[in-house]
């Protein structure tokens, strides 16, 4: 039989109102100050949802080769696991013996850098003759000395202490992949059938809707990551910029911190151009133009293909987010507070819907008096 | 109580339900991994017409009456028993559904939604397009049926 379902076009959960959106800053930002007590969990729980969506093909494309669902995440994750053994272990031992020439590395960057500001403000000077009461020139490096032996103490050693920190708890993604990948269905079907009938088809709704805001925008991350490498590859390779690839997958990755992640990929590349000499003034400052290319591309081109309007969030939403995020929690606040709203969008829209929509409410408690009559129908004197 | 994904044999007679009925075991194993199971209390409303469609619905036990929105004495359209399914455009598109469902008795339902009948494409092609051969093959046995009652129309 075909009864019950045929007619008219799909609707949509309502766009959001302003109460929705109130209660949407007012949930992250409580989440945020609460994650703050677990980030060390956070990091490894958010590799853990990037690798999931990046395995969940794979696990599907195996699956019709006959393979239960449960074998074939395990087929995937062991192999995920040997392939990043076989390239973390060379990497790790790479990294161990040239952390030292790495330190000397880092030093000689930031000397470079220092170098080219001074020399840009010299030229400033003799070009604006009122600048020249200033000393820019001489009092930048030296201020710029202070500040950063001062932020090195305060900041770096903390921060690098923690990172050391957390590297422990990453070994975590793949383990919570693999779990997302076998269980994450029967766990969301179990949350399921907790839910009373009336809402069960706007659970599975909710449910659906979250599940494609978060593949939306974490594959579509991936694949920005992707093309921002590509590109940026391309434009470092012709300018004769060496270690291109690092640099222009460095740039990307950081690219996931929005706003300053762009800032500080470029900055980072700029000074790596300046410290090997090579460079001219010239290449500098195609370097710079390159990103900001690269950048334009992004919002204009490869956001929009890629992440898209997965968030249907408002840009000045969007923002106000960020400063939230960033607030409450750093640069993890940063990157995670975007796919955070979203989902608590979703899910405070549609309880909303539903608390609202009277006849759901209605058909909740005609059902509850129905099993209430049910269980005591022979207690009856 | 069936307990999907963990029952080697799928909910019981799933292999008699003709949405499902030219799916072989191994098949059907995967098919009732995706089922949820709902009870309803007899008069209890199951969907409303009109309202947005998630899942198509397969009765275990009881019987289901489709009926217009509120009519369930006189706006009587069909009424399910056991083994048969209801609603199943709702898998095929985001549809609005034409009837209002509601238990005529107490009864198990097993159901599929949209998303999970998606995935089934993207994972087992074979078992989606045998799944949706028999739908199609129910929908156009439902419009011969429906072209024969206009033809003995006195139009």
């Amino acid at each position: 039989m075909s009864h019950g379902g045929d007619e008219a076009a799909p609707p949509e959960v309502g766009s959001a109102s302003p109460l929705t959106w109130l209660a949407t800053f007012a949930v992250t930002t409580l989440l945020l100050v609460s994650l703050q007590q677990a980030l060390w969990l956070v990091v490894p729980f958010l590799l853990a949802i990037v690798l999931y969506y990046i395995l969940l093909p794979a696990v599907r494309y195996v699956s019709r080769g006959g393979l239960s669902h449960e074998a074939a995440a395990a087929v995937v994750c062991g192999l995920f696991s040997v392939a990043a053994v076989l390239v973390l272990v060379p990497f790790s031992a790479w990294v161990v013996a040239n952390s030292a020439s790495g330190e000397v590395a880092f030093w000689k960057y930031v000397e470079s850098g220092k170098g080219l500001i001074g020399r840009v403000l010299g030229e400033m000077e003799s070009r604006f003759a009122f600048m020249a009461q200033w000393d820019l020139q001489n009092e930048f490096p030296r201020k710029a000395a202070e500040l950063g032996q001062k932020f090195v103490q305060e900041h770096v050693t903390g921060a690098l202490i923690k990172a050391a920190a957390w590297v422990p708890s990453l070994l975590l993604a793949p383990f919570l992949a693999f779990f997302f990948l076998r269980d994450g269905r029967r766990f969301v079907n179990r949350l399921i059938r907790a839910v009373p009938n009336a809402f069960f088809e706007r659970t599975l709704h909710l449910v659906d809707k979250v599940d494609s805001m978060a593949r939306s925008y974490f594959a579509g991350l991936l694949y920005l990551t992707l093309i921002d490498t590509v590109c940026l590859v391309i434009g470092l390779a012709a300018l004769g910029i060496p270690g291109a690839f690092a640099l222009a997958l460095l740039a990307a990755v950081l690219g996931w911190i929005p706003i300053v992640g762009t800032i500080i990929g470029g900055i980072i590349v700029v000074l790596v151009t300046v410290a090997e000499g090579a460079a001219s003034p010239a290449t500098v400052y195609a370097v710079i133009a390159l990103f900001l290319v690269v950048r334009m591309l992004d919002d204009f081109v490869f956001v929009p293909l890629t992440i898209g309007r997965s968030l249907e969030m408002h840009p000045l939403v969007s923002v106000l987010m960020l400063f939230i995020g960033g607030a409450v929690a750093g640069v993890l606040g940063l990157i995670i507070v975007l796919p955070l709203a979203g989902v608590v969008m979703i899910v405070v829209d549609c309880v909303a819907h539903i608390l609202l929509d009277r006849r759901l409410m209605a058909r909740y408690a005609f059902a509850r008096r129905l099993r209430s009559m049910s269980a005591n129908a022979d207690l009856k004197a | 109580m069936t307990r999907p994904g963990k029952d080697s044999r799928g909910p019981p007679g799933l292999s008699e339900v003709p949405l499902f009925s030219t799916l072989d075991a191994k098949e059907l194993r995967v098919v009732a991994g995706l089922l949820h199971e709902r009870r309803y209390e007899k008069g209890e409303v199951i969907f409303d017409q009109a309202e947005d469609s998630q899942a198509l619905y397969v009765v275990i036990s009881g019987q289901v009456l489709i009926c217009r929105q509120g009519e369930p004495e006189t706006g009587k359209v069909a009424e399910i028993g056991p083994g048969l399914a209801f609603g199943e455009p709702a898998i095929l598109g985001g549809y609005r559904r034409s009837a209002q469902a509601r238990a005529a008795q107490d009864c198990v339902l097993q159901t599929l939604s949209r998303s999970d009948f998606e995935g089934l494409v993207e994972s087992h092609r074979a078992i989606a397009l045998k799944v949706t051969l028999q739908i199609a093959r129910q929908l156009a046995r439902q419009l011969r049926q429906q072209t024969g009652v206009f033809s003995d129309l006195p139009l």
